[in-house]
């Protein structure tokens, strides 16, 4: 369980995030919203380590952050919001570079698989003659080397067409569902949040993200 | 290491003609340079022909001596292939040594011992003509003593007879043995090089060197490439820091670099027959750390590939100039001497291991690796 108790985020003067609790079970896939600026990409950034909060703390299965960075990385999957991979690299090399630096040892084969599940059949093509929507989730792929507990995406289906986003959602409602998986997900496109998610988080009180939530009857946290 | 190296080896897989141009630049560049320099030299020698009209000792010594001048190039040849030569122009002069050469300057003769041609281009036939006849003159010197040596020792003990070859023989193998004669001509507008003990790239380890370090600086392109790739976001959940990435990859670098440092030495000493020894080996351990230290460096500073670029060109010729390898700095390097210790050509040079840049690389590096990382916010 990932347990948020009262998280501030300012920088400098300006606050951004103000006292934001919450807690994910495994298995549950949970929508960050908000307005361009709200704070969405600086709360995910806490979850994932690389930014510390102003106050609050938070703990994942009662292992506080602050005091065991080191291992909750390992079982972080972070999927950047710009797409971090080789782009000279086919995607048999990108996949390969990363488990080799990564904690875990996989076969090629696993590694495949990885790709595979996720619909990207391409396997020694270099990624710079890929699609925008191959490399998005060779970018998720990448993500889940090491098998993290946690998996969170800041926009990452940004651009693509339609059924590569329905393979990457369809990819991870099977991770939440067979594998416990805990999954934060950031998006602006309000029915790919709607059909994709449990329960959906909305930053800032702009009514406007509710009255189109509501409507979906899923279960909405506003802070 | 070894995830280090795996994960090294898919960049040089895509990147290896370049990998291997810039590893083997500095060693081919200067055997190149040391070749066509020494080919220059060559060219700028004199031809000279020579003809032998007889093959006596003493008519060889005189060709052996002739050819042993440094400014010229003797060719041997046929009277009339000399003639020929020289109304080409491909000949300066030429000189005939006559038949009966050595029985002319034993019986005391010094007539018409050397015939020489020359075109109306010649320039060095009055140089080496005045060479040539004081090697006769000490022939004919050497005879005239043997000859009083033999009359004074006919006087004293007519029974004890030198012959006169004996006496020849003997003198030459003092004068060989004590340097007693020396001729050197040389060319009013050539000034007789005694070269100073002083801090200079021109030869082989110097041009080595200046190679060295333009292709370490071109080699440390990937620290730019790479730290604005966009992957750096992944290194929080990944066994390695950045900064670790960096340093272990650094120091494979600086591992296959020096392994070609290696492979210039033994080349340097294959071609070359440059010595190899224990010091020399020192000083390029320690100036593979100082170049390929400095390098990283340099390289952190930069976000735009070809402004690194840029600035590693203007800093190598920066260094070849200060090392005074384009025009001399004796004048600046006397008055300050302090440049020479700031010049880092200088330990290798030297081949000595301690040098200050590499001392001051090194605290740097310590320092930047030592403030951890930012992304461990
Ligand atoms: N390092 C920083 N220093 C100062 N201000 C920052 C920093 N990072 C983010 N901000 C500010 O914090 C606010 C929230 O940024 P954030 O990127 O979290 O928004 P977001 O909800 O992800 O927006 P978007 O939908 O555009 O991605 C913005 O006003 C931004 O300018
Ligand atoms: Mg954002």
């Amino acid at each position: 369980m990932l347990n948020v108790q009262s998280i501030t985020k300012s920088y400098g003067k300006k606050q951004i995030l103000d006292g934001i609790s919450f807690s994910i079970q495994e298995g549950e896939i949970v929508g960050l919203v908000g307005e361009n600026g709200a704070g969405k990409s600086t709360l995910l950034q806490i979850l994932a380590t690389l930014a510390k909060p102003t106050k609050g703390k938070i703990f994942l299965n009662d292992q506080a952050y602050d005091e065991h960075k080191k291992n909750i990385r390992k079982q972080i999957g972070f999927v950047p919001q710009d797409i971090a991979i080789w782009e000279e690299f086919t995607v048999e090399e990108n996949m390969a570079f990363f488990e080799k630096l990564s904690w875990v040892n996989k076969s090629k084969q696993q590694l495949k698989q990885l790709c595979i599940d996720m619909s990207l059949d391409k396997w020694k093509e270099p990624v710079h003659t890929l699609s925008g929507g191959m490399k998005r989730k060779l970018n998720l792929a990448i993500s889940l080397i090491h098998d993290p507990k946690i998996i969170l995406l800041d926009e990452p289906t940004v651009g693509i067409d339609l059924k590569s986003k329905k393979e990457i959602a369809n990819h991870l409602k099977t991770l939440a569902t067979e594998q416990n998986k805990i999954i934060i997900y950031i998006s602006h496109d309000m029915d790919e949040i709607i059909s994709l998610c449990n329960r959906i988080l909305c930053i800032g009180d702009d009514p406007f993200y509710q009255n189109i939530l509501e409507s979906s009857g899923k279960h909405i946290v506003t802070f | 290491m070894k995830p280090i190296i795996q994960t090294r080896l898919i960049h040089w897989k895509k990147q290896w003609p370049s990998l291997i141009f810039w590893l083997v630049l500095p060693l081919i560049a200067t055997l190149f340079i040391i070749n066509m320099t020494s080919i220059v030299q060559e060219d700028s020698k004199i031809p000279i022909g020579i003809v032998m009209e007889e093959n006596t000792p003493m008519a060889n010594n005189l060709l052996k001596s002739i050819k042993a001048s440094p400014l010229i190039r003797v060719y041997d040849l046929s009277e009339s292939e000399a003639k020929q030569l020289i109304e080409s122009h491909e000949l300066d002069s030429a000189f005939v040594i006559e038949s009966g050469y050595q029985q002319q300057i034993k019986d005391g003769n010094r007539n018409r011992l050397i015939t020489g041609y020359q075109s109306d281009l010649s320039f060095a036939y009055t140089p080496v003509s005045e060479m040539i006849i004081s090697y006769v003159q000490q022939d004919t010197g050497k005879a005239k003593a043997a000859h009083t040596i033999m009359n004074v020792a006919e006087n004293i003990d007519p029974d004890t007879r030198y012959s006169f070859d004996e006496i020849i023989n003997k003198i030459q193998e003092v004068q060989s043995q004590e340097n007693l004669i020396r001729t050197n001509f040389s060319f009013s507008n050539m000034v007789e090089n005694d070269h100073k003990e002083e801090l200079t790239v021109w030869n082989i380890w110097g041009l080595w060197a200046i190679f060295s370090i333009l292709s370490t600086l071109l080699l440390s392109d990937w620290i730019i490439k790479e730290k604005y790739s966009g992957i750096l976001p992944r290194f929080a959940f990944i066994r390695f820091s950045f900064k670790s990435y960096l340093i272990q990859n650094v120091f494979l670098y600086s591992s296959i670099l020096f392994i070609f440092d290696s492979l210039a030495a033994l080349g340097f000493h294959y071609f070359l027959n440059e010595p190899v020894s224990l010091k020399l080996v020192g000083a390029i351990i320690a100036f593979r750390i100082t170049c390929s230290a400095g390098a990283f460096l340099l390289a952190l500073l930069f976000k735009h590939i070809y402004l690194f670029y840029n600035v590693s060109f203007t800093l190598v010729l920066w260094i070849t100039i200060t090392s005074g390898a384009i025009f001399p700095i004796e004048r600046l390097t006397d008055r300050f001497p302090w440049l020479t210790y700031l010049n880092p050509l200088h330990p290798f040079l030297n081949q000595e291991f301690w040098g200050l840049w590499m001392i001051i690389f090194i605290v740097i590096i310590g320092i930047w690796f030592a403030k951890g990382e930012k992304l461990n916010a």
